[in-house]
This record gives structure tokens, C-alpha cells and sequence, in this order.
């Protein structure tokens, strides 16, 4: 993702890129705020879409020039965009806040989702067995270093990295063609 | 060069997946998603793979399931029914039973292992390690190995915050055991060392009080779930619901201190 091609875009009136980059970036803003901040859905997606209009505006404005800033202002300004919309929530309806995790670090578990992993665990059923094998250990003992890893099957350290990458990849892969179907 | 930036990102999406990177790594690594959104679908895809993974492995834990025989559900559903009559032939009305409020077992989920996938500016230690395979013995249905290695933690790595964990699963073990004197002791050794995780602390005072119930000591137990009730966390309502049958078993049914309107 090309920010200079956002900025120029939105200085040049390009309505087709800037839809285009718009598409880009929405999704990121999204998972952005439900796993940093574990925003429902639907306050991700209002505030994603209020932050890429203020910043289309700032960019207008000349307020952004540098391309690099162009990131750090998107995530600033939807944490500002969520803590308004809390803010505004707890005047409507108090009793509802305390479910709100807001005080929680991070919840990776917000990208959690049954279809997806549905799909996964075929591709993982899919995979060849010391690549199964591989990735299973991997996974099963999240606090070994690498290197306890590379020794328990007999590679170096940067190739254990390597082959987790590959599988990855294969599930990855896996994944993005089952989910067209 | 290319290649070697985006291995070393990659390190990072697992060590964000393991919960080791700190507040400002997290940051820098979501810049990173907004520059090559392609990353953040590879952190969705290791996040959903490690959770099929580690459900797999808890769901192979699990314990066979035998079938029986046809008739003995007959023969079941006809002692159910004939119970049912008995106790309707000599039922009185009864006050509420200590045992309803207490748990009964302790689920392998409130076991402290590492810190998963929170944020934290900690890396994965030897003791982190030990805590996590002390959890896979308990899911294999090996407490003996698992008690082992709390053990071990104790005795080797006794600091913050292993220390308390180490001592809060050793308590759940124990308990799950009815070994309860062991168990209270471990829990009050966890409760005495925790610092700065309210979680821990709430856990281990509100088996402590659980514990404690069950070998009779009620004045005891009603101070430690106190304690957990005062944290404000997960048990709260839990802890509420055995204070006031505590406070009644025990004659005191003053409940001003606690905040009935949130609970009820």
C-alpha cells in the first residue's frame, strides 16, 4: 500500500483511487481498532469510515503532507474517533459499559472466526504430514524458543523459521482458494 | 533485502500470536499491516491456525466415550423415575445447601500459563515454558507430571510472577483432588505473592474460600471470598451469591458492605 498514491489521489480529486486505496486501508482500521481496542463491529466500521473522511480532509487541507505521517494519523485518529464514540455511548446508555473490554491490551481472539477456521482445519487435514507435524508442534508449545524447536527436528534455527513460513504460506494459500469456492 | 525484512516481520507476527511483544513492537507491527495489508492476513490465518491447534490438543485430552448397552438407559430412566418418587414422598422444604454455591471442579482454563496472546513486556522464559507443559500434562490427564512441574517453578524460578502462578495451578490441581488442606496452602502461598496481576489475585482467593468451605473453616472462607468479591472481577457475582449464604450459615446476614443493586 502506496500512501503517496493516497495523498496524491486525494490532492488530484482521483475518485476511482481513492476508492480503491479506501478499500485498503478500511479493513486494516477495522481490525486495527476491534483487536487493539476490541471495538464492536459496527463502532469499527462507522469509525474507520469517519477517520478516512477527516484524514481525506486534513490531506486536503495541506495539513498531511508527508505520505509516512498519512499511517500514524489514520490509527490516531480512529482510536480518537472510538474513545468519542464510548464517550458518547456512555451518556446514551451507562448500564451497557462495563462489558466494554476497553481496559484490556490486546485481543488477538477478535480475529477468531468459525468459518475461517472451519476451512483451515480442512487445509491443515490437507497438509503433508511433517508439515502437519511440524506446525502442530509449533503451535502446541507457543514458549519454546526456536531453537528448542529446530532441535527437536533436526534443523537450524533459520530454517525452522523458514518452514513454519512455508507452511503458513500452504494454509494460506489453502485458505484463499477453498474460500472462492 | 526485501525478503529478509519481511522474514523478520513475520518473527514478529509469531512473537505477536505468542503474546511476547511490548506495547511499542504491537504498534510498529500494525504500521506495517496498513504498509502491506497481506501481513494482516497472515496474522489472521497463524491466530485461527494456533486456536484449531490448541483445540485439537485440549479435545484429544479429553476422555474416551464408552457406549452401553441399549437397556441400561431403561434400566437408568426407571431408577431416575424411582428416585423422583422418593424424594417426592419425603420431601421437606430445605434451605439452600452450601454445596450449590461452591465449585465443584476446577476447569484446566483457569490454569495461569504464559501470557498467550496478551501484550506483554516479558519474553517467553524457561518458567513460562514449564507452566505451559505443567497445562498439557493436566489436559493429558497427568496431574502428578503437572504438580512436578509447578513444583519446579517453585523451587527454581520462585519470583513474580511465576511464583504465584506456579502456586495458583498447584492449588487447582490439589483441588480437583480433594486434597483441600494442600490446596489451601497453595493458594494462600499464591495470593501472598502475587504483584500487579488483579486475575491471579482474584483466583486465588476465591478457590481459597472454596477450599476453605470445604474442610468446614466458614469464617475463614468468608473473609477470603471477600477478598475476591472486593476485586471486582469475574467471580464477583459468584463470590456475592456464597457471602450471603455464608453470612446467613454463619448468623450474620448484614450485607450492607456489598453492592447488592449491580448484583441482583
Amino acid at each position: 500500500m502506496d500512501y503517496s498514491k493516497f495523498v496524491d489521489a486525494v490532492l488530484d480529486h482521483d475518485e476511482n483511487t481513492i476508492t480503491e486505496q479506501v478499500n485498503v486501508i478500511t479493513p486494516v482500521l477495522i481490525k486495527f481498532l476491534t483487536v487493539r481496542l476490541d471495538a464492536s463491529i459496527h463502532d469499527a466500521q462507522d469509525c474507520a469510515q469517519n477517520t478516512l473522511l477527516i484524514a481525506i480532509e486534513k490531506i486536503r487541507e495541506d495539513k498531511i503532507t508527508n505520505p509516512d505521517y498519512v499511517i500514524n494519523y489514520l490509527f490516531t485518529t480512529a482510536k480518537h474517533e472510538y474513545f468519542k464514540q464510548l464517550s458518547k455511548d456512555r451518556e446514551v446508555n451507562y448500564e451497557d459499559l462495563p462489558e466494554h473490554h476497553f481496559d484490556k491490551p490486546d485481543q488477538l481472539s477478535r480475529l477468531l472466526d468459525d468459518e475461517k477456521m472451519n476451512i483451515l482445519t480442512r487445509c491443515i487435514e490437507g497438509l503433508k504430514a511433517d508439515y502437519r507435524k511440524y506446525i502442530e508442534y509449533w503451535f502446541q508449545n507457543p514458549g519454546y524458543e526456536t531453537s528448542i524447536v529446530a532441535d527437536y527436528f533436526g534443523i537450524s534455527v533459520s530454517n525452522a523459521w523458514t518452514k513454519k513460513h512455508r507452511v503458513i504460506n500452504v494454509l494460506k494459500d489453502c485458505f484463499e482458494k477453498k474460500i472462492k469456492l | 533485502m526485501e525478503n529478509s525484512r519481511e522474514n523478520e516481520i513475520r518473527q514478529q507476527i509469531d512473537a505477536y500470536v505468542k503474546g511476547q511483544l511490548t506495547e511499542e513492537q504491537i504498534q510498529e507491527l500494525w504500521t506495517e499491516f496498513a504498509k502491506n495489508p497481506e501481513l494482516l492476513d497472515v496474522l489472521e490465518i497463524e491466530v485461527n491456525v494456533k486456536e484449531i491447534i490448541e483445540r485439537e490438543a485440549l479435545g484429544s485430552g479429553k476422555a474416551t466415550i464408552n457406549k452401553l448397552p441399549s437397556w441400561t438407559w431403561h434400566a437408568a430412566a426407571a431408577a431416575v423415575l424411582a428416585i423422583v418418587a422418593l424424594v417426592q414422598l419425603f420431601q421437606v422444604n430445605t434451605p439452600t445447601e452450601m454445596n450449590q454455591f461452591v465449585v465443584q471442579n476446577i476447569e484446566p482454563g483457569q490454569l495461569e500459563t504464559s501470557d498467550g496472546v496478551r501484550a506483554k513486556d516479558i519474553r517467553i522464559t524457561t518458567a513460562d515454558s514449564l507452566l505451559n507443559l505443567g497445562f498439557e500434562a493436566i489436559i493429558s490427564g497427568n496431574e502428578n507430571r503437572a504438580l512436578q512441574l509447578f513444583d519446579e517453578v517453585i523451587s527454581k524460578y520462585d519470583e513474580e510472577p511465576y511464583g504465584s502462578k506456579a502456586f495458583l495451578n498447584k492449588g487447582i490441581v490439589l483441588y480437583n483432588e480433594s486434597e483441600y488442606d494442600e490446596a489451601i496452602e497453595a493458594f494462600k502461598e499464591s495470593a501472598n505473592r502475587v504483584e500487579d496481576s488483579r486475575m491471579i489475585s482474584e483466583k486465588a482467593y476465591w478457590y481459597l474460600g472454596n477450599a476453605l468451605i470445604n474442610i468446614g473453616e466458614l469464617e475463614e472462607a468468608r473473609s477470603a471470598v471477600y477478598e475476591a468479591y472486593k476485586l471486582e472481577g469475574i467471580f464477583r457475582k459468584p463470590a456475592f451469591r456464597l457471602l450471603k449464604k455464608l453470612s446467613s450459615d454463619l448468623g450474620n446476614v448484614d450485607y450492607e458492605e456489598f453492592d447488592t443493586e449491580q448484583l441482583d
